[in-house]
C-alpha cells in the first residue's frame, strides 16, 4: 500500500520548483521585458528623430566646409582678373601668378586669359610656363562660362584614370579684365573631408553629379576612380534622395551598415554625405538594451534561486507529511508528524495527527463493535455502531423478559444422525430463531447446544417487551416446528419448547478480556428457564407477569400452577396456542410434560 | 513584428522596418566587438638603396605614416632592413634575401631600381614602392588607378618636375643661353628625363650641356665641366643617387662656385642654391601608410598609386650671396622654404 502511494506520485508532471521557477521568472521577466522593450522602443523613436537632425545638420556643416573650400580658390583667383590688360607684357601680373600658385596649393595651373579671349600668361606647378602665347581661349568652355556667371565650375575629370581634377574660371569685374582659368587638383579636399568627423567614427564623403566619388577620409577609394567600387555609396544617396529630409539606413564601402544624410553643395553640383555607424549611433540604446539583457539573466538566476529555496522550504515539511500519511496509511497510528515551521504546513500536520489519533480511536471502538456484534442482535449492534455508544450495554436493572428454547429429543437424534447432518440441521434452527429475535428485537444472548437465550428490553429498550417476547416465541414455534416437520419425516422424533418470564433482571457485559457475553442475572432467567424446560414440544409456557402485561392481545390459556424446582410455591402459568399449528400436538394439557431442568 | 508609428510622431521622425532591423543588426554588431587575432608580429622588409644616415629623414616620414595606420616598429610591426649603400647593383640580391626570408611585405622606397629590383624578386610578396617618376614608364605598373599585381606605392613627381629646375635656372640668369644637364645613365629614368629637357630648352630657347655621373668619384668633373664650359648653372636630372648626396653636392658646388639646383631640399639646406622637388617627406610617409593598410589585409592591387600633391622650392640666399648672385622676384615669390 505504501509503496504503491510512492510509487503514484513519486514522478509529478510538473516539479514544484519548475511551477516556482515559471511564476517567478513571470513575475520578475516579464515587467523588466516589457518595461526595457518599450523604453528601447521609445529611446530608438527618439533617437532616430533626434539623428534625423543630428545627421542632417552635421551634412549642412560639411557641404559649406566644402563650399568655403571651392569658393576659397574661386576668391583667390578672383583677384588676378581685377585690373584690365595692357598691350605689354606685365611683370606684376605675373608675380600675381606665383604668388597664387603658392597661396592656393590645389591649383595646379593658372591660365590668364585677356578679354579678347587670348591667353596671355600660363603658369603651372609641373610643366613649363609660358607668357603672351597668344591662344585663343575665347571659345573654350570655361572662359565663355565665367564671362556668363562670373565663376564657373567645370565636370569632374579624373587625370590618367586617376586623380579628380576640376576647372574653375572666374571672370573680371569688366570684360577687359579678362578671365583666370585654374587647374583645380580636387584631392586637397581631402584635408576638409578628412577633418569631419560625424560622432566619433562617422565620416563624410563628396559625389558628384554623376555620383563619382570625389572625397572621402580614404583618398585610394577616390584615386580607384572604380564606379563598381563606389556603387554601395550611390546606392546610399539614391536612398536618400527617395525619403529628403532624413536620415536612412544603408551599406557603405566596406559593408557595414550606416545612418546616412545628404546636403547638396550649390553651384558645383556635388553632394555631401555624412555617415554614421549603425553601432555608434544607437550605441547608447543598445547599451540599455544589453542592460535590460543583462537584468533579465541576473532576474532568471534570482527567480531560479528563489524557486530553488522556496522548494526546499516547501519540500521538506511535504516530504515529512508524505511519510507521516504514509505510515498513518499503513496502519501505524500512534506515528506523529513532527512540524514546527510555524505556517500552514504545521498546522496540516496537526490536523494529521488529530486525524490518525481519532482513526485510533475509531479503530479501537470498531473493533470493539466488532466484538460485540458476536452476541448482539444485528440491529443491537448496529444501534451500538451508529450512535458509537457502548454505554447501553453497561450494567443495571431493567424489567426484562427472558426466552429461553430449546429441542426435545436432541440428543438421541445427535447420537444416531450423521455429524454433517446434525451441523446442517443445528444451523438452519439457529437461523430460524435469528430470524424471529430480529424480527421483534430481541437480543440473541447465547445457544449452548440446541438451546438458546433471548432478553427482550435488553439492552434494547421496548415499550412492550412481554408483548414483543411473546409473538417473537410464537414465531419461533413456526419457523423451527416447520422445520421439524421434514425432520419428522425422517422418523427422528424431535420437539421445540419455549419458556418465557418477565420480571426485573441484572443485565450486562460478563466476562473477561478474551472472552465477552452480553446476559441478563436474576430470578426471571431461571424462571424462564424452568418454563422452558417444563413446555411441551409446541408449547410456549409464559409466567404470570409476562401474561399479565401481554392481557388479551394474545390467546392465553391459564394452566395449573406448576411446582418448580428452586421456587417454593406452585408458580401460575400460561400457555399460548399457535393458531396456524394441529392442536392436537400443540394443545397444552394433551402433551407430557417433560421433566424441569431436562434439556 | 510590426510597430505602429504613433500617431503624435510626423514624418520626419517616421521609422520604417527596413531602419529597425538595420538598428536590430546594428544591436549585433554592437554587442560582437572585433577582437584582434593575436598573431605572430608581421615583418616589413625595407628595401634600401643607400644608408641608414642618408635615409633617416626618410624613414622617419615612413614611420609618420605606419603610426597613421597603427603601426609601431618594435611594438606590432618588425622592420627587417636591407641597405645597397649607393651600390644598386646590389639590390636585386638583397631583394631576393627579403623574399627568401619570407617578410610579409617590402617597402621599396628611393627610386625606380629599389622599386624594379623588389619586383624582379617576386611576384607574391606585396610591394609597395616610393619613387620620382612616372611607374607606368618604368613598367612597375599597369596603371595608376588598379595597380593589379602585388604592387603599389606613391610617385613624387619629381621626375616630371625635371625641366622646371632648368626653367628657374634660366629665370634665374636671364642673360645665359648655357646650362649644365647632369644625368645618371645608370638611372632607369635617364632617357626620358633628358628627352624631356632637350625639349623644354627648346622651348625656352636654351641651350643644354649633357654631363654624366653614376659615382661619387664623377661628381666633381661635372662641376668642374659646367664651369669650364661657361654654363649658367647646372641642373641635376631627378636621381635619387644625386639626391642622397645632396651634402656633398652642395660642398662640391660652393667649392666650384658654379650655381646649381637639385631635387632635394637636402640641397639648399646643406649650402646649396636652390631645389624643386616632389616633397618627400610627403612620398615616404603614404608609402608607410599603404604599408600599414596592407598589413590590415588590403591588398595592394586595390590601392591606385599615389601622386604627392606637394613639389616645393626651396632657395638659399646665404648661397646666392655667396656666388654673387641674387633672386629675382618671381623666385622669391615661389619659393616654399627660403634659407637666409
Amino acid at each position: 500500500m505504501r509503496q504503491s502511494v510512492f510509487r503514484r506520485f513519486s514522478a509529478p508532471r510538473m516539479s514544484l520548483f519548475e511551477k516556482y521557477f515559471v511564476a517567478l521568472f513571470a513575475a520578475v521577466v516579464l515587467p523588466l521585458l516589457i518595461a526595457g522593450g518599450s523604453e528601447a522602443w521609445l529611446s530608438y523613436r527618439d533617437r532616430r528623430a533626434g539623428l534625423n537632425s543630428l545627421l542632417d545638420a552635421e551634412a549642412r556643416g560639411a557641404a559649406s566646409k566644402i563650399q568655403d573650400f571651392m569658393e576659397g580658390i574661386r576668391d583667390q583667383l578672383g583677384w588676378t582678373v581685377q585690373l584690365a590688360w595692357s598691350e605689354e607684357p606685365n611683370d606684376k601680373r605675373r608675380l600675381d601668378a606665383f604668388l597664387l600658385l603658392r597661396q592656393v596649393p590645389a591649383v595646379l595651373s593658372l591660365t590668364l586669359v585677356d578679354g579678347a579671349g587670348k591667353e596671355r600668361l600660363f603658369v603651372s606647378r609641373i610643366g613649363l610656363n609660358r607668357a603672351e602665347s597668344g591662344e585663343d581661349y575665347s571659345t573654350s568652355p570655361a572662359v565663355l562660362g565665367a564671362r556668363e556667371e562670373r565663376a564657373w565650375f567645370g565636370a569632374v575629370t579624373f587625370q590618367r584614370g586617376s586623380e579628380p581634377f576640376m576647372t574653375i574660371a572666374v571672370s573680371g569685374n569688366r570684360a577687359a579684365a579678362g578671365v583666370a582659368v585654374a587647374e583645380v587638383n580636387l584631392k586637397f579636399i581631402w584635408d576638409v573631408i578628412s577633418a569631419i568627423k560625424v560622432g566619433r567614427t562617422g565620416e563624410a564623403f563628396v559625389l558628384d553629379r554623376q555620383g563619382r566619388l570625389i572625397a572621402h577620409p580614404d583618398i585610394s577609394l577616390v584615386l580607384r576612380a572604380d564606379d563598381t567600387a563606389t556603387k554601395p555609396l550611390q546606392d546610399l544617396r539614391a536612398a536618400i534622395l527617395t525619403r529628403p529630409g532624413e536620415a536612412v539606413a544603408g551599406r557603405d564601402v566596406t559593408g557595414s551598415t550606416v545612418l546616412a544624410a545628404m546636403a547638396p553643395i550649390p553651384g558645383v553640383g556635388w553632394s555631401v554625405i555624412v555617415k554614421q555607424p549603425v553601432t555608434e549611433a544607437f550605441g547608447p540604446i543598445y547599451e540599455a538594451i544589453w542592460r535590460t539583457v543583462g537584468m533579465l539573466v541576473a532576474g532568471a538566476a534570482l527567480a531560479a534561486a528563489l524557486a530553488y529555496w522556496l522548494t526546499q522550504r516547501m519540500v521538506r515539511p511535504i516530504r515529512v507529511l508524505e511519510d507521516g500519511v504514509a505510515r498513518i496509511g499503513a496502519g501505524q497510528f500512534d506515528h506523529r508528524i513532527e512540524i514546527a515551521t510555524g505556517d500552514e504546513f504545521e498546522r496540516l500536520a496537526g490536523r494529521f495527527n488529530e486525524m490518525a489519533g481519532e482513526l485510533a480511536l475509531s479503530q479501537e471502538r470498531s473493533e470493539r463493535i466488532g466484538r460485540l456484534k458476536r452476541f448482539l442482535a444485528p440491529q443491537v449492534a448496529e444501534l451500538i455502531d451508529r450512535r458509537g455508544d457502548e454505554h447501553m450495554l453497561d450494567g443495571r436493572r431493567v424489567e426484562a423478559v427472558v426466552v429461553f428454547c430449546d429441542l426435545r429429543g436432541f440428543t438421541a437424534f445427535s447420537t444416531r444422525a450423521e455429524p454433517e447432518a446434525v451441523i446442517h440441521l443445528l444451523g438452519e434452527y439457529y437461523d430460524a430463531l435469528e430470524r424471529a429475535a430480529n424480527a421483534h428485537g430481541g437480543t440473541l444472548t447465547n445457544f449452548t447446544g440446541d438451546g438458546a437465550m433471548v432478553l427482550v428490553n435488553a439492552p434494547v429498550a421496548n415499550p412492550d417487551p412481554a408483548l414483543s417476547a411473546a409473538e417473537m416465541a410464537r414465531d419461533m414455534q413456526v419457523g423451527v416446528q416447520a422445520l421439524l416437520a421434514g425432520q419428522r419425516a425422517q422418523t427422528h422424533q424431535l420437539g421445540f419448547g419455549v419458556g418465557l418470564a418477565m420480571g426485573p433482571a441484572t443485565v450486562g457485559r460478563i466476562g473477561s478480556e478474551g472472552r465477552l457475553d452480553y446476559t441478563a442475572i436474576g430470578n426471571v432467567v431461571n424462571l424462564a428457564a424452568r418454563l422452558c424446560a417444563s413446555a411441551a414440544d409446541g408449547e410456549i409456557l409464559i409466567d404470570h407477569n409476562a401474561a399479565r402485561a401481554i392481557g388479551a392481545r394474545l390467546p392465553l390459556v391459564e394452566l395449573e400452577a406448576l411446582v418448580l424446582k428452586g421456587f417454593d410455591e406452585p408458580v401460575s402459568v400460561f400457555a399460548m396456542r399457535l393458531i396456524a399449528a394441529n392442536s392436537d400436538s400443540l394443545s397444552p394439557d394433551s402433551s407430557q410434560r417433560p421433566t424441569a431442568g431436562q434439556s | 513584428m510590426r510597430f505602429v508609428p504613433s500617431r503624435l510622431s510626423g514624418a520626419r521622425s517616421r521609422t520604417t522596418r527596413r531602419d529597425f532591423f538595420a538598428f536590430l543588426g546594428g544591436a549585433a554588431a554592437w554587442a560582437v566587438p572585433a577582437h584582434a587575432q593575436p598573431s605572430p608580429m608581421p615583418v616589413i622588409g625595407y628595401l634600401g638603396s643607400e644608408t641608414p644616415d642618408r635615409y633617416a629623414s626618410r624613414l622617419a616620414a615612413f614611420r609618420n605614416g605606419l603610426a597613421e595606420a597603427g603601426y609601431a616598429e618594435g611594438r606590432n610591426v618588425a622592420v627587417e632592413y636591407r641597405w645597397a649603400e649607393g651600390q644598386y647593383r646590389r639590390l636585386p640580391a638583397l631583394a631576393k634575401e627579403l623574399v627568401d626570408r619570407q617578410v610579409t611585405l617590402i617597402v621599396a622606397p628611393g627610386g625606380a631600381e629599389v622599386a624594379l629590383a623588389a619586383k624582379a624578386a617576386t611576384s607574391v610578396v606585396p610591394i609597395v614602392f616610393e619613387m620620382g617618376g612616372d611607374p607606368i614608364t618604368v613598367g612597375l605598373v599597369s596603371s595608376l588607378s588598379r595597380p593589379g599585381g602585388n604592387l603599389t606605392g606613391v610617385s613624387s613627381l619629381s621626375v616630371e618636375v625635371s625641366r622646371k629646375r632648368l626653367e628657374f635656372m634660366g629665370e634665374m640668369f636671364p642673360n645665359t643661353k648655357l646650362f649644365a644637364f647632369a644625368v645618371n645613365p645608370a638611372s632607369p629614368t635617364a632617357e626620358s628625363q633628358l628627352k624631356n629637357l632637350q625639349a623644354a630648352a627648346g622651348s625656352l630657347g636654351l641651350e643644354l650641356l649633357v654631363l654624366k655621373a653614376s659615382m661619387e668619384e664623377e661628381f666633381d668633373a661635372l662641376f668642374a665641366t659646367a664651369a669650364q664650359q661657361g654654363a649658367g648653372g647646372l641642373v641635376f636630372s631627378s636621381d635619387p643617387y644625386f639626391a642622397y648626396r645632396s651634402p656633398q653636392l652642395a660642398t662640391m658646388a660652393a667649392r666650384r662656385r658654379v650655381p646649381a639646383i637639385t631635387q632635394s631640399r637636402d640641397f639648399p639646406l646643406a649650402g646649396g642654391l636652390m631645389s624643386y622637388g616632389g616633397d618627400f617627406e610627403q612620398s615616404h610617409r603614404h608609402t608607410g601608410n599603404y604599408a600599414g593598410r596592407i598589413l590590415k589585409g588590403e591588398r595592394p592591387a586595390d590601392l591606385p598609386v599615389q601622386r604627392v600633391t606637394k613639389v616645393e622650392m626651396c632657395i638659399n640666399l646665404k648661397a646666392a650671396k655667396a656666388l654673387g648672385v641674387t633672386f629675382p622676384a618671381s623666385l622669391l615669390t615661389t619659393a616654399d622654404l627660403v634659407i637666409e
